[in-house]
């Protein structure tokens, strides 16, 4: 299980005459195994959403509850996987995997098959004693991924994953997200830049204005990519080829342009 | 760095010395320009060394010397390094642990270590706890600075990261905190080692049964200058060794940066 909700959520930042309003009257409840991105101007408050569900920020007024727990401090059941990776330099591949895992107290013959079966899914089998610094951002960014999914978490939060990748790296990752979507649904709140990122990945897009960090509008996408059989198709140029991709990519974009 | 590199650069340093022995040589025998009374020459010095080495000068031999000066030195080093990164850590990590101990250390900090050698021998007396006392005081001060820079310097994301991944405290202390600052960490303690050596050899200089400082303090008491100078040759090359040492356990601890 892992549904996460907004319930009219306010995020303030700083008190008196310097106060910022980042978020305000934030609504949005996101089902268990949906994957949901949230799209928007630079400072409406998309990274201020998943920090207070992953607990590193906490709402000024309202409430965020994942399968409804009220959200209290940070934890392995919401694992995020950071814009910059934030691996551990000094351990290697697996030992950055493993380290969740070490803290639920497993023993190492309850580990090893996880983390072997984690290293596998990212294909990260040949890099397992590697340190960070000897892989390439895509790779650095499988371990960061492959760190979250082994925690087995209610919900996956991520934050630009892919914004610090090059372009090719960053579509290779992006069929890997939906081919392990697949194999292994998770509640994700995916935070992107990019429309195409959203609408190739997403079930739902929330769209975000700039004023007060509000939402405005929440597209539904599964339904078209049901309906017009994007799964079967295997590249994401081709899934983007696809006049309802292409609709709703500008219908999106135009919503967001109205922002700016 | 390559094997050739590392090669070539052992040999210009080779030769940078060589050539500086010649000059010494040229200087004091040959041309007799430096007078053997204010500046000894190399035979004259190599004799005292000699002489260091075995029957042994200042009530004992070069061994005994450096046995004992070492000794102190890594004692009071080890504790310093203990006490200054643990307090490093806490200063670094904790705002409050900062904000108490912060003043006491502006209000120390600008005395140089040199000036508690009085304090420490009266407290203490000529033994070697007024040496480790004073030497804790110099050594301990660049491992807290610089731990905690360290610990301040750390990006936020790292500590997030093991919040997220529910690490609990102690091994976030072991696994996380003390590994991220470890490039700071080791900074301060090569600072650390130098200010330890330095400040042995000062107080041994003052008061001392055995050590190298002694053996400088006892030769000048002689105007005895080829074995100041030896002394000094001596602590010139242990210093060096203890750094290369030092060098080496920190390239095996931050493997992880360049492996
Ligand atoms: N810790 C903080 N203290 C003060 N203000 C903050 C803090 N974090 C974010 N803000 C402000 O809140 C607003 C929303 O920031 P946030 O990082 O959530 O935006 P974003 O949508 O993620 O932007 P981007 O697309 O550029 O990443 C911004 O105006 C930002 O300056
Ligand atoms: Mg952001």
């Amino acid at each position: 299980m892992g549904s996460i909700s907004f319930d009219n959520v306010g995020k303030v930042f700083g008190a008196g005459a310097g106060a910022l309003v980042a978020l305000e009257g934030i609504t949005l409840t996101v089902a268990d195994k949906e994957f949901v991105a949230i799209v928007g101007p630079s400072g409406c408050g998309k990274t201020t959403c998943l920090r207070m569900v992953a607990g590193f920020e906490r709402p000024s007024s309202g409430n965020i509850s994942v399968d409804g727990k009220l959200i209290v401090a940070p934890g392995p059941d919401r694992a995020v996987v950071f814009q910059q990776f934030a691996l551990f330099p000094w351990k290697t591949v697996r030992g950055n995997i493993e380290m969740g895992l070490r803290n639920k107290n497993m023993s190492l013959a309850q580990r090893m098959p996880l983390v072997d079966a984690a290293l596998k899914l990212m294909n990260l089998e040949s890099h397992a004693n590697a340190f960070p610094h000897q892989l390439s951002g895509g790779m650095q960014q499988r371990v960061a991924i492959a760190r979250a999914y082994v925690l087995d978490p209610a919900v996956l939060l991520m934050d630009e994953p892919f914004g610090a990748l090059d372009a090719q790296t960053r579509v290779v990752m992006q069929e890997e997200l939906v081919r392990l979507a697949r194999l292994n649904p998770r509640t994700v709140l995916f935070i992107t830049h990019s429309v195409e990122e959203a609408v190739y990945l997403a079930d739902r897009v929330a769209i975000m204005g700039r004023r007060h960090g509000r939402i405005k509008a929440i597209v539904d996408i599964k339904s078209v990519r049901l309906a017009e059989q994007w799964d079967q198709l295997e590249r994401i140029e081709d899934v983007m080829e696809q006049e309802s991709f292409v609709h709703l990519r500008s219908s999106i974009w135009k919503s967001l342009r109205e922002e700016k | 760095m390559g094997f050739y590199l590392r090669m070539r650069r052992a040999m210009v340093a080779l030769s940078t010395l060589s050539a500086l022995v010649v000059a010494w040589f040229v200087l004091t025998t040959v041309t007799g320009l430096i007078s053997s009374g204010r500046f000894p020459d190399p035979f004259a010095t190599w004799a005292a060394m000699r002489q260091l080495v075995s029957p042994g000068y200042a009530g004992s031999t070069l061994v005994v010397h450096v046995v004992h000066s070492l000794t102190l030195v890594l004692g009071g080093f080890m504790l310093a390094s203990t006490l200054g990164v643990s307090l490093g850590l806490l200063m670094g990590w904790s705002r409050k642990a900062e904000a108490f101990i912060n003043p006491i250390f502006l209000l120390l900090r600008p005395i140089p270590p040199l000036a508690w050698i009085p304090l420490a021998i009266l407290w203490l007396g000529l033994g070697d706890a007024a040496k480790i006392m004073v030497i804790v005081i110099a050594a301990f001060v660049p491992n807290v600075i610089n731990t905690s820079t360290g610990v301040r310097t750390i990006e936020k994301t790292v500590f997030e990261a093991s919040q997220m991944l529910g690490t609990p405290r102690w091994r976030f202390v072991g696994e996380v905190l003390i590994p991220a600052s470890l490039p700071a960490i080791f900074t301060g303690l090569r600072l650390s080692l130098q200010a330890a050596w330095t400040t042995l050899v000062a107080a041994e200089l003052v008061g001392a049964l055995a050590g190298i400082g002694l053996v400088l303090n006892v030769a000048q008491q002689d105007i005895y200058p080829a074995m100041i100078l030896s002394a000094m040759f001596v602590v010139g090359v242990l210093g060096w060794l203890m750094t290369l040492l030092l060098g080496f356990v920190e390239r095996r601890a931050l493997a992880w940066r360049t492996a």
